[in-house]
């Protein structure tokens, strides 16, 4: 009781959304940031259009290389070859970095790329590094984003002959909220406003929501309600929603997601062909890097290649003298990456679960992302849904990113006289938000899928007799133990008048309002009184910086289990 | 309020006793105009705001004299047609929120408990593409405000009618019945009964024998949910909470399942 008052500060570095009240004349661009490609489009008065760059591409691939003074990324650059991408110079893969602390498996799983991320394993953010005439340059995933997405925003620029400032960006499901703020700093670090960031599969989901609007049109009062299962994967992220739309209107059902993709099958395969690849590549000397981006180019080529044949001949020299000359078949390509499979079919059983759907009442199985055109994926969506074929109207590799431009002329408040903009999606919260009780255990506060904005309670107490300070440790996540999820930040309250423990109530409240910011609202109140014993204390959170790893941990050494609290709820 | 304290409950009814809802802080904050945007507002909350403090009777009153008939947009002063007004057709404002309409007013229904659900979707999504936030974005601090508020109370709306418990609790509430969510359990047989599936949820040993708790669950909500329509039908009110009572705790136990699922 010693200490000072405790004070929150809340961290709106990131977001500039009170200035955003101001009409909008411009209509805000989507752009699809993938871990491997991207992509922007923008909504032309009619229709939506995908942008392309001076090479006429309109899929650019996501790297930025640090090889002069001035570091280009995949949008202007032409890469004489795709070795060059993986010379060590080159950052790429960022959005699986992004946010994330060096203890993160996915961190660790990232150590193979020819570039340096390396990591100290105490919950700081990782240490990425460029080679750069022999000098390992140090940046971050928000800034090689932010170069990234300074090109996009040049390259939209010339072409719509316009200053671009509002964008609609899509993130993957399984992104925590503290990912997310590190994707809004990025983008105001290239000068963009985020109007709005969608999780990918529901991206999607409103463009279906438009094609079966336009499928039915003159039926105003919208149609029949249609039911649409969407699964998205891509390099680095595998998603999956249930959508019920009707006029327009998507209604998210269910969401689900994890760090699973391309990337993981391509290293399954790297590891498959090189058993003892990590070891041999982990110095990161210069003829290592060539050596691992012999393979990773030669793995790639034979996953492409497997999509479309049998059976596929690697005949790959890494120097060093070692060579992998091998036949690898379909068969054995999908046994080498069975768990990532499997955790596909999980998520997809998952979602359909939480969107209380059967799979017979499912009009459309939606399948996109690079990963879709992998044919263990399409049967395994398809046989989990019980169906024949998949839904054929959309470009699985554009789908997202044109969901993305009808959200952002949507959201600039344009209408179009064909009513091809007459949508919405109504949005769920993609993971639980709830705070750490007794043990260490997980209570959610506002379950997965609630439908936003939304708001809501739960009461809590204190577990000692005369217990007069209580930590509030708010997490975001589907684990049981608090462990296994992210850390959003953490309210003290103090104060709190002495009574036997199971005494005080301590309400939690959280809000998600219609700008997607959540706030955690703490009181207490002592039985036979109306009014909180102490003022409340609202905290917009997340809180936590970079490096928050440690902060769980350092919270534990300090104050062990002595400001523990417990819920009032009890289960039956 | 305070007649359930957490201390002086026996052990059984503490093991039953679910804490849905509780003080609310919006409710210790309605002194100071609230600091964040009311998400959802605060009367609509009945399922953790249902504590005795809730207007359940000023409520009805409020109803009853449902006298602002000629609501005017407060955009372009056009003339409401009608009680109901939530969004001007004339200038596509989203109006501010109005607590006598009630949920089935808003979905345009007959006050009783015997609903099409199926219906229900439709009008939500109707309704939520004209109120949604999300397509106010450009417009004043004002009106994005109001469909914050108007586009949570449809939401609650849709959750509340399209779940027969909760829409049980709701139309006795619009009847000035308070429902006690927090009371403890003193039928001595419903007591043996619940702790008795309770043990058999928690020793199932597969989930088949889940399922099959289930299924009886479902039946015996089906049938106390018919118990409820007629009970409230004839205004009999003690039969109808009784009713609620018996599915609250089906429900529950329903909820337990599918987290063993």
């Amino acid at each position: 009781m010693a200490e000072p008052a405790y004070t929150v500060a809340s961290d709106s570095e990131t977001t500039g959304e009170e200035k955003s009240s101001s009409a909008f004349p411009e209509i805000a661009i989507g752009i699809d940031v993938g871990t491997s490609k991207c992509s922007v489009a923008v909504w032309n008065g009619s229709e939506v259009e995908l942008l392309k760059n001076t090479r006429n591409q309109k899929m650019m691939r996501s790297y930025v290389t640090f090889k002069d003074d001035i570091p280009s990324g995949g949008v202007s650059n032409q890469l004489s070859h795709e070795h060059e991408m993986l010379s060590g110079a080159a950052i790429f893969n960022m959005k699986r970095l992004i946010g994330r602390v060096d203890t993160d498996p996915v961190v660790h799983s990232s150590k193979s790329l020819p570039f340096l991320v390396q990591t100290l394993d105490i919950g700081v953010r990782p240490f990425i590094a460029a080679l750069v005439n022999n000098v390992w340059r140090s940046t971050t995933p928000e800034e090689v984003l932010a170069i990234f997405l300074v090109e996009l925003k040049a390259m939209a620029e010339v072409q719509l002959k316009r200053a671009i400032r509002n964008v609609v960006l899509t993130i993957p499901v399984s992104f925590s909220r503290f990912q997310v703020t590190r994707i809004e700093r990025a983008c105001a670090m290239a000068g963009l406003h985020v109007l709005r960031l969608m999780p990918e599969p529901t991206a999607v989901a409103l463009l279906y929501a438009q094609q079966q609007q336009q499928d039915v049109h003159e039926n105003i009062g919208g149609g029949s309600e249609k039911i649409a299962l969407i699964f998205n994967m891509g390099a680095g992220y595998c998603d999956v929603a249930v959508t019920a739309t009707a006029g327009g209107v998507s209604q998210i059902k269910a969401l689900a997601g994890s760090t699973i993709g391309g990337e993981d099958i391509l290293q399954n395969m790297m590891h498959h062909l090189l058993p003892d690849s990590e070891i041999l590549f982990s110095n990161h000397g210069i003829n290592e890097i060539k050596s691992m981006g012999l393979l990773r180019v030669a793995t790639q080529d034979a996953i492409y290649k497997l999509s479309s044949q049998n059976s596929v001949q690697i005949d790959v020299d890494l120097g060093n003298e070692l060579k992998i000359c091998k036949v690898v078949d379909r068969e054995e390509f999908e046994e080498v990456n069975r768990k990532v499979f499997e955790k596909c079919e999980s998520l997809i059983i998952q979602c359909l679960h939480d969107a209380k759907v059967e799979t017979k009442d499912v009009t459309d199985i939606i399948a996109v992302g690079g990963c879709s055109y992998i044919p263990k994926i399409r049967n395994l969506v398809m046989s989990i849904c019980k169906r024949q074929e998949l839904y054929k109207g959309m470009n699985p590799l554009e789908a997202a990113v044109c969901g993305a431009a009808l959200e952002g002329a949507v959201a600039s408040g344009i209408s179009d006289p064909f009513g091809s903009l007459d949508l919405l999606t109504i949005q769920v919260t993609p993971l639980a938000i709830g705070i750490r009780v007794e043990e260490n255990n997980f209570v959610p506060i506002i379950p997965r899928n609630t439908t936003m904005p939304t708001r809501k309670e739960l009461a809590f107490t204190t577990v000692r007799d005369n217990q007069t300070e209580v930590l509030i440790v708010v997490y975001e996540g589907e684990g049981e133990k608090v462990g296994k999820n992210h850390l959003l930040g953490y309210i003290k309250i103090m104060g709190i008048p002495p009574a036997p423990k199971g005494v005080p109530e301590i309400n939690v409240c959280m809000d998600i309002d219609a700008s997607n910011v959540l706030r955690v609202l703490a009181g207490v109140v002592l039985p036979g009184s109306r009014h909180p014993a102490i003022p409340v204390m609202e905290v917009r959170m997340p809180t936590v910086d970079d490096g928050h790893g440690w902060c769980a941990e350092a919270l534990d050494r300090t104050y062990g289990s002595a400001l523990d609290l417990v819920t009032v709820q009890k289960k039956i | 309020m305070w007649k359930n304290k957490v201390w002086n409950l026996t052990l059984l009814s503490t093991i039953l006793r679910r804490r849905t809802t509780l003080l609310s802080i919006s409710h210790f904050q309605s002194n100071s105009t609230s600091h964040f945007p009311p998400a959802i507002s605060r009367t609509s909350n009945f399922d953790f705001l249902g504590n005795s403090n809730f207007p359940g009777k000023t409520f009805c009153s409020e109803s009853a004299e449902k006298s602002h008939v000629h609501v005017r947009c407060w955009s372009c002063g056009n003339v409401a047609n009608g009680s109901l007004f939530l969004f001007c057709d004339s200038c596509r404002s989203v109006q501010p929120l109005d607590q006598s309409v009630d949920y089935f007013q808003i979905f345009g229904l007959e006050r009783k408990y015997d609903i099409g659900v199926e219906n229900l979707e439709g009008k939500y999504k109707d309704w939520q593409k004209k109120l949604h936030p999300d397509l106010v974005h450009s417009k004043s601090e004002k009106e994005r405000g109001f469909a914050a508020e108007q586009s949570a109370r449809v939401i609650d709306a849709y959750r509340t009618l399209s779940k027969p418990l909760l829409r049980a609790i709701y139309i006795m509430r619009l009847e000035g019945v308070d429902v006690d969510e927090e009371e403890t359990l003193s039928d001595p047989e419903l007591l043996s009964e619940i702790l008795e599936i309770r043990e058999a949820v928690e020793e199932a040993a597969d989930s088949r024998e889940l399922n099959q708790i289930q299924s009886q669950m479902q039946e015996k909500l089906d049938h106390w949910s018919n118990s409820f329509a007629n009970a409230f039908q004839c205004r009999k009110f003690e039969e109808a909470l009784n009713s609620i009572r018996r599915m609250t705790y089906y429900q529950r136990v329903n909820e337990e399942i599918v987290k063993k699922l």
